[in-house]
């Protein structure tokens, strides 16, 4: 058993599609314990019956068209206009584009691509050093993560069994702590290389005119959900549909023949994590069944006496975790393990999403597997190990936000207790 | 080998626009008829009977669907940091045994699904408003063996890669 589980682990350091391990696992699983593997397809089936994976493809499908369309040119332009009178504003306007147009892009890289190529130029034409800028626009490719309608964080309620709904709610708060954290040392940084503007009305008018479209979709994601008049799965049918008509129909700046071509990249993102959805349910199945869970919760306790320092080593673990694998299949695999680990210390399942997230969102950003890295090396042309260095100071602020988010629940839970 | 003329890729391209022309299809059917339920539940005060179970299964039709198309650019998610940094010819090597390693697990999924296909076709199980439960699950054998049929040919050019750079 242990010899198997070394192959699969060298498998998949090997490059073999986490699937497919995944799916071995649960085959093997479900074979040494006498059940039929025909029931790992049956698992499979599962993911038909799990209305709010509904949201998944919608919001994809949404993000990756505002991606595609001017959207991301107007909204930087916006933030510009209203935040560019603060010395340093720049940066700050950054971090908040960045924030937004990740909650909807699901931090699948298309920030940088989209965001971050639109920013570059801006930030050295300002006079800022090239190492500030590549940091903050290799780290920002993954902030608002938390920030609803994130992908991450609809998969986390799938997988954990919470009302997504509340976890658009429980990360709000948190996410703008690592945005308030970054925004205090951009300033900071900022503020002795970049004067502040005098501040224009008319241009203030004329960027809220030009993004007067895309201005309703943080309002319609946020106020669907939270007046509890739509279900996720419903606010994502009417952003899909609306980012359609406005882009298309009105920007017209993604044609009809474009359209298909945007459907085709989303789902295959899709496809990606809903098979190793689908294979992980199968194994947490058999790994359920082989009392995984008590064993480990058994472990655990035994050398773990306090939800404090529960915390430190969950915080420790995560952050390799994060090292390793990307954030969609960290979710589907190590959050049924968690959970019970969690709920056993008292931690609300809710905290816990938002601990195991922001953890995530650090692994996108720091070696081997980076995904920012390498998004950001080939979008700015630099090698990695330079776009590491620079991203440590904003990978460090992260941290410290992971500090706060872990060591005060309140934030995740103060705007679902209402 | 030589590269076959036509019809094989012919066939082969036509298959693959009809692929992918499902696909944006189907998308485009949820968002429309995801819509149309939220008007009908709030305009008329009830929606499609069979609206709802038909959204779900088609969220796993197009992600098995969509998981296929990214088996055709070898594009599923995968931790593949230390591959890069191999010499090409390692590379190619670690390649054919990853790829023939997915494509085996593929056609054992495959397998396991056609017999669910056939168990509750014989069983005559309904999924939902009388549509048939092995029509249900017709997607997952079908998406499976495509899988398993193009890893089987990536690993048929790894070995090709490998020949090359051997001899």
């Amino acid at each position: 058993m242990i010899l198997t589980g070394l192959v699969l682990l060298v498998l998949a350091l090997a490059g073999t599609p986490l699937f497919a391990i995944i799916a071995a696992s649960a085959l093997l699983g479900f074979a040494r314990g006498g059940v039929d593997p025909m029931a790992v397809v049956g698992e499979f089936f599962r993911i038909a019956d799990m209305p709010v994976l509904l949201a998944i493809p919608l919001f994809t499908f949404a993000g990756y068209l505002l991606s595609e369309s001017g959207a991301p040119k107007r909204l930087v332009r916006l933030s510009n206009a209203l935040l560019s009178w603060l010395p340093g504003g720049l940066a700050l306007v950054a971090l908040v584009t960045c924030a937004l147009f990740t909650a909807f892009t699901g931090a699948s890289g298309v920030t940088i691509v989209a965001v971050g190529a639109l920013l570059y130029p801006a930030f050295r034409h300002a006079g800022y050093e090239e190492r500030f800028s590549l940091g903050l626009l290799t780290t920002g490719g993954s902030l608002g993560l938390l920030f609803p309608p994130s992908l991450p964080l609809i998969l986390y309620g799938v997988v954990a069994g919470t009302n997504v709904d509340r976890l658009f709610l429980a990360g709000v708060l948190p996410g703008l702590v690592m945005v308030l954290l970054l925004g205090v040392w951009c300033l900071h940084q900022g503020g002795r290389i970049q004067e502040g503007a005098p501040f224009s009305w008319r241009e203030a008018g004329a960027a809220l005119a030009a993004a007067a479209w895309e201005l309703p979709l943080p309002l319609l994601v946020l106020g669907g959900v939270y007046s509890g008049v739509f279900a996720v799965s419903e606010v994502a049918a009417v952003t899909a549909l609306y980012v359609t008509v406005v882009e298309v129909g009105v920007h017209r700046e993604v044609t009809w023949r474009q359209l298909p071509g945007v459907m085709r990249e989303s789902a295959v993102l899709v496809g990606g994590i809903l098979v190793i959805l689908g294979a992980s349910l199968a194994s947490t199945n058999y790994l359920i069944d082989a009392q995984v869970p008590e064993k480990l919760f058994a472990f655990v306790t035994t050398h773990v006496a306090s939800k404090f320092t529960f915390l430190v080593v969950l915080n420790i673990f995560l952050l390799i975790l994060g090292m390793i694998l990307d954030i969609f299949s960290a979710v589907v695999i190590v959050v049924p393990l968690v959970l019970p680990l969690a709920a056993g210390y008292g931690i609300d399942p809710l905290h816990l999403g938002m601990i195991f997230l922001a953890n995530m969102q650090i692994g996108y950003s720091t070696p081997p597997v980076g995904m920012n890295l390498f998004i950001a090396s080939y979008r700015f042309g630099k090698p990695v190990l330079e776009l590491y260095r620079a991203s440590l100071p904003f990978v460090l602020l992260l941290l410290l936000a992971v500090l706060v988010i872990t060591y005060v629940p309140a934030l995740s839970l103060l705007l679902v207790r209402r | 080998m030589s590269i076959r003329s036509s019809p094989g890729p012919k066939v082969l391209s036509l298959l693959r626009r009809l692929e992918e022309g499902a696909l944006v299809g189907m998308l485009a059917g949820m968002i429309v008829l995801a819509v149309t339920q939220i008007v009908l539940r709030n305009v008329l005060g009830g929606g499609l009977v069979w609206a709802d179970p038909l959204l779900r299964l088609a969220v796993l039709w197009l992600g098995m669907a969509g998981a296929a198309l990214a088996s055709r650019e070898g594009r599923h998610i995968a931790i593949d940091t230390l591959p890069r940094l191999l010499p090409p010819r390692a590379r190619a090597g670690v390649r054919l045994v990853t790829d023939l390693f997915t494509a085996a697990v593929a056609a054992l999924l495959a397998r396991h699904a056609t017999r669910l296909v056939l168990a509750d076709r014989a069983a005559d199980a309904t999924a939902f408003s009388g549509v048939p439960a092995w029509l249900a699950e017709a997607v997952l054998p079908v998406a499976f063996a495509v899988v398993a049929w193009r890893y089987l040919a990536m690993a048929w050019r790894d070995g090709r890669e490998l020949a090359r750079r051997a001899g």
